[in-house]
């Protein structure tokens, strides 16, 4: 009954194209002291850049976590390509402010961890992990190791592991967040490159407003205390994106939206 | 022009070097001189300070006329080796057991701040009671001063895992035992080195203590009858012996650390980044000739 229940949900999601369904979605800790998150009902399309922005303290980083089942909900459903989360699964990959790559392996050997952690290495996935270096621009960084690397480059490592996993789900927590802003900019672009590439659903976390609409299809505006999801605002601007777009009045009405609907609430 | 300019930076640093390594070679011999004119003159107590040229003699005599220091020094390494092996293990084993096991941790929690409150040494004539003279109870001194650096250390190590990476390795969906494997012991080991040099060290100070106790054999025996027998410079060839030893150790952990966490420094990582570069090299001509 249950199991009939679900599959026939599963079916209904893959008909419309989501991939990440949340209703009433909620997490507080502390047995209901501290309301991180509060009814968060929202849908994530199949191949979409969606953008999670806010102050601190919204919940943008809960939600992200409660995605990747690395926390459980308190309340609410939460469904990843229909089936509901329950702890860590394998539909997606996480990526966070710090790179956290194991400063004993080289940029490759980090590469290759997931794949370690699931089977026997092969030659494909050799192949697979020097092509994801490659396309984060890290081709002749092979064997270096982290601290050999800059922060950014430590990054484009962080973003290959990423990949290699192979999810079609990229869960990124202000992923560049800790690097200049020059080499923020860059790899943000890189990014939509990337994602575009292999056709992943990305939820990217920001407290920059900006980014969060240059970079996504959707952007999540998210509001402080207890942690709410005030509203989807869509993004309509065709790809590829250049930084002048930016620039444009079309742009700037929307970052005065979303500025409107953080200072109201 | 650059060249010449690195070139004369560089016999300028070296004749720098040898001009200081000159003085403390002479400020050294003066000092020897000195120590040996005043025995001579009789101004200095020969029980406290036996000249160098009689510690030089001694030393010649128990190790090349007489030899009897090399038995004591085999005996007494034997047994710091065995207790060093055997408490490292069970404080490492241990250590990485309990910080994986958080209820394991809350229970044993009071009586490791106990212990640790507790001079070791003090246990040591307890040891001997239970197990009797000899080895046994050697050995069991020796790893009761050597278990709980590397024990401590273990565990901290084990604690203090970076959250973040626990929590990538989690979305990763590792197991218990992969987490264990591939991030916790081997981010613990430049700490887990730390406590092992520790230990060493305190294997050392405990055969000597055992063998002062047990008065059997040993260099600690050894020196200890020297002593009694009013003979001090050979007291002193075997106390320098022990100095010798100590370097030799903390040299020798050094080396190995630097050999072990080989990313904690720049020469580790240019050696092994090569290595693994080469091996990767290997088997992909190896893929791509089958």
């Amino acid at each position: 009954m249950n199991t009939m229940q679900s599959s026939a949900q599963a079916a209904t999601a893959a008909r419309r194209g989501i991939v990440i369904e949340g209703r009433d979605v909620g997490k507080s800790f502390g047995g209901g002291s501290v309301i991180a998150l509060e009814g968060a009902s929202f849908s994530v399309k199949a191949g979409s850049f969606v953008s999670l922005v806010g102050p601190s303290g919204c919940g943008k980083s809960t939600l992200l976590r409660l995605i990747a089942g690395l926390i459980d909900r308190t309340s609410g459903q939460l469904t990843v390509h229909g089936r509901d989360v329950k702890g860590p699964h394998s539909d997606v990959g996480m990526m966070f402010q710090r790179a956290t790559l194991l400063e004993w392996r080289t940029a490759i050997e980090n590469v290759l961890l997931p794949v370690e952690l699931q089977r026997t290495v092969t030659a494909a996935d050799r192949a697979r992990a020097t092509e994801l270096l490659a396309m984060v621009g890290l081709k002749d960084f092979a064997f270096s190791f982290p601290s050999q690397l800059s922060g950014g480059m430590q990054q484009r490592v962080a973003l290959a592991r990423l990949l290699q996993t192979g999810a079609d789900i990229l869960l990124l927590d202000e992923p560049f967040g800790a690097l200049d802003e020059f080499t923020r900019e860059r790899l943000n672009i890189e990014l939509m490159r990337i994602v575009g590439e292999v056709g992943a659903t990305t939820l990217f976390v920001t407290h920059n407003i900006l980014e969060a609409i240059f970079l996504a299809d959707e952007v999540m505006v998210m509001t402080p205390r207890p942690g709410r999801l005030a509203r989807m605002v869509h993004v309509p601007f065709a790809r590829p994106r250049t930084p002048e777009l930016t620039l444009t009045p079309e742009f700037n009405a929307l970052v005065a939206e979303v500025r409107d609907i953080l200072g109201t609430h | 022009m650059a060249d010449v300019v690195t070139q004369m930076a560089a016999t300028g640093g070296k004749s720098l070097r040898q001009r200081q390594n000159a003085t403390h070679i002479g400020i050294f011999l003066t000092l020897i001189l000195l120590w040996e004119l005043g025995a001579l003159m009789g101004w200095l107590d020969p029980l406290f300070f036996p000249a160098p040229s009689a510690i030089l003699t001694s030393f010649w005599r128990i190790y090349f006329a007489q030899g009897n220091i090399w038995y004591h020094l085999y005996v007494s390494l034997g047994l710091v080796f065995a207790g060093f092996t055997a408490g490292s293990i069970l404080g490492i084993g241990l250590g990485a057991v309990v910080g994986m096991n958080g209820l394991v941790r809350r229970f044993l929690q009071p009586y490791v701040i106990v212990l640790e409150a507790t001079p070791r040494i003090a246990v040591a004539p307890l040891l001997i009671a239970a197990l009797g003279f000899g080895a046994t109870s050697k050995i069991a001194i020796i790893m009761l001063v050597c278990f709980f650096a590397p024990f401590i250390n273990t565990l901290s190590g084990v604690i203090n895992v970076d959250r973040d990476r626990m929590e990538l390795m989690r979305s990763l969906g590792a197991s218990k035992l992969q987490v264990l494997r591939k991030l916790v012991l081997p981010e613990a080991v430049p700490v887990i080195m730390a406590g092992e040099r520790l230990a060493l060290t305190s294997a050392l100070s405990g055969v000597l203590v055992a063998e002062f106790i047990q008065r059997d054999q040993g260099i600690g025996t050894l020196i200890l009858t020297y002593t009694r027998n009013l003979n001090m410079a050979s007291a002193f060839a075997c106390i320098l012996t022990l100095t010798l030893i100590g370097f030799l150790i903390f040299k020798g952990m050094e080396k190995l650390d630097h050999h072990i966490a080989y990313w904690k420094n720049e020469a580790g990582l240019r050696r092994v980044g090569a290595k693994r570069a080469q091996a990767w090299a290997t088997a992909q001509r190896g893929q791509s000739n089958a």
